[in-house]
């Protein structure tokens, strides 16, 4: 049996229009490679491949049902300790902020989910250099599994995650309205992280990012 | 600022904490996991969506990958460890999906099993075509490029390269070949 041209195509046409492909035998190992180098092609145009809302709704009812099913964690300590508290609080964070820079603390430190924006056995990962920063046009970046915005005001620099509170997209900063923009499901924040008012439930704020400066350089902590 | 938090925050700085989910915000942790598993799932889905091109796959086995994940997973687990974790189940999902597919000639499909996770799919999905593409002779890079990037029909393809339409399917055929050997080669 071999591969033809009207085969693949028939594939093609079904990935063009969003659909799945039939289910065909494959003569061999090149034919599968052809198939999934389809796919791959298909999925790079742009605006394609972000999950429908009907999906990601479906999604969050699932998962919450699945999480239910699963057995309690192990009993955790009576009480964090201090250092705890300042390690994963968004004072902590914020306070972390400051003191690299040496200047004063940050006025609104991030809501709800700061803790999240936590690395674990990380490691200091130089991003960008300070003098490269824009006064106070937030700049995307990426280090690790890390995606985020640095925004300089004056002598201070802060980070924020890039990845919507709301179903975890990621956020495009908009020149034009000066602030943060979901492409997903048309979320908006500040560019000091809180939540644009919105009619609806209120999101979390974007979580503020380990950062330091050495050498010039912004370090975010990341994986 | 007094001396007493300074030194908190030099000790922040320190890359040795392990900090578990159900610590790391006030919430009860059963909501925080279920909210950490949700605020993965575009991710994971992109992921899917870039190596299997449509929705209905992608949307079943990404529901597939939550389902096992959650399942298999302990619930004090942390942010990152719970990410590896997704993206792991994704890996094998996928080779799974494959194989099933079609059937015995999924046996080296794990390529891309040691690829560290990317956030930004689709992003990285553009990279990757691109520089696959640059490799390509220029009639293979035009078909392709029509036709998966511009979504010409193959009529439309066909007045633009000046063939006929079984041609643009046969010049289709050989591209996508050599694509996948390419690929295959880069891999």
């Amino acid at each position: 049996m071999n591969d033809d041209p009207e085969s693949l195509h028939r594939q093609v046409e079904y990935l063009l229009q969003d659909r799945k492909p039939e289910r065909v035998p494959l003569p061999d190992e090149d034919a599968l490679r052809a198939r999934q180098t389809a796919a791959m092609l298909r999925a790079a145009r742009p605006g394609v491949g972000l999950p429908s809302k009907e999906f990601l709704e479906r999604m969050q009812r699932l998962i919450k049902e699945w999480v239910g099913q699963v057995s309690p964690p192990p009993a955790q300590a009576a009480r964090p300790s201090r250092r705890t508290l300042l390690l994963t609080g968004a004072a902590g964070i914020a306070a972390g902020v400051a003191a690299a820079l040496g200047i004063h603390r940050l006025e609104q430190p991030p809501a709800r989910g700061a803790g999240m924006a936590l690395v674990e056995h990380g490691s200091w990962q130089s991003v960008m250099a300070v003098a490269a920063l824009p006064e106070s046009t937030p700049v995307a970046f990426r280090s690790g599994g890390i995606e985020g915005f640095l925004i300089r005001r004056g002598s201070q620099v802060l980070a924020l995650s890039a990845v919507c509170t709301h179903m975890g997209c990621i956020l495009n900063y908009s020149k034009f309205r000066d602030r943060f923009e979901c492409p997903c499901h048309g979320a908006t924040f500040h560019t000091d992280g809180q939540p644009s008012n919105q009619s609806g439930h209120r999101l979390p704020a974007l979580p503020a990012l380990q950062i330091r400066i050495q050498r010039g350089d912004v370090e975010v902590y990341s994986v | 600022m007094h001396d007493d938090e300074s030194t908190d925050v030099a000790s922040f700085a320190s890359p040795r904490r392990v900090v578990p989910l159900h610590q790391a915000a006030d919430l009860d942790s059963r909501d925080h996991l279920t909210w950490a598993y949700q605020t993965h799932v575009t991710a994971i889905y992109q992921y899917v969506y870039t190596r299997v091109g449509n929705r209905p796959d992608a949307e079943d086995l990404t529901s597939q990958v939550f389902m096992k994940a959650t399942k298999a997973m302990r619930s004090d687990v942390s942010l990152p460890q719970l990410r590896s974790w997704l993206y792991r189940v994704a890996q094998t999902t996928l080779v799974d999906h494959w194989r099933e597919y079609y059937a015995d000639h999924a046996g080296e499909l794990d390529e891309d099993v040691t690829r560290p996770p990317a956030p930004q799919e689709n992003a990285e999905a553009v990279q990757r075509v691109d520089s696959l593409l640059a490799a390509l002779p220029e009639n293979y890079r035009r078909v392709l490029e029509l036709r998966f990037l511009r979504g010409y029909s193959v009529r439309e393809t066909a007045r633009e390269l000046g063939l006929s339409e079984t041609n643009v399917k046969v010049l289709q055929f050989r591209a996508l070949n050599r694509a996948g050997r390419e690929r295959g080669r880069v891999s």
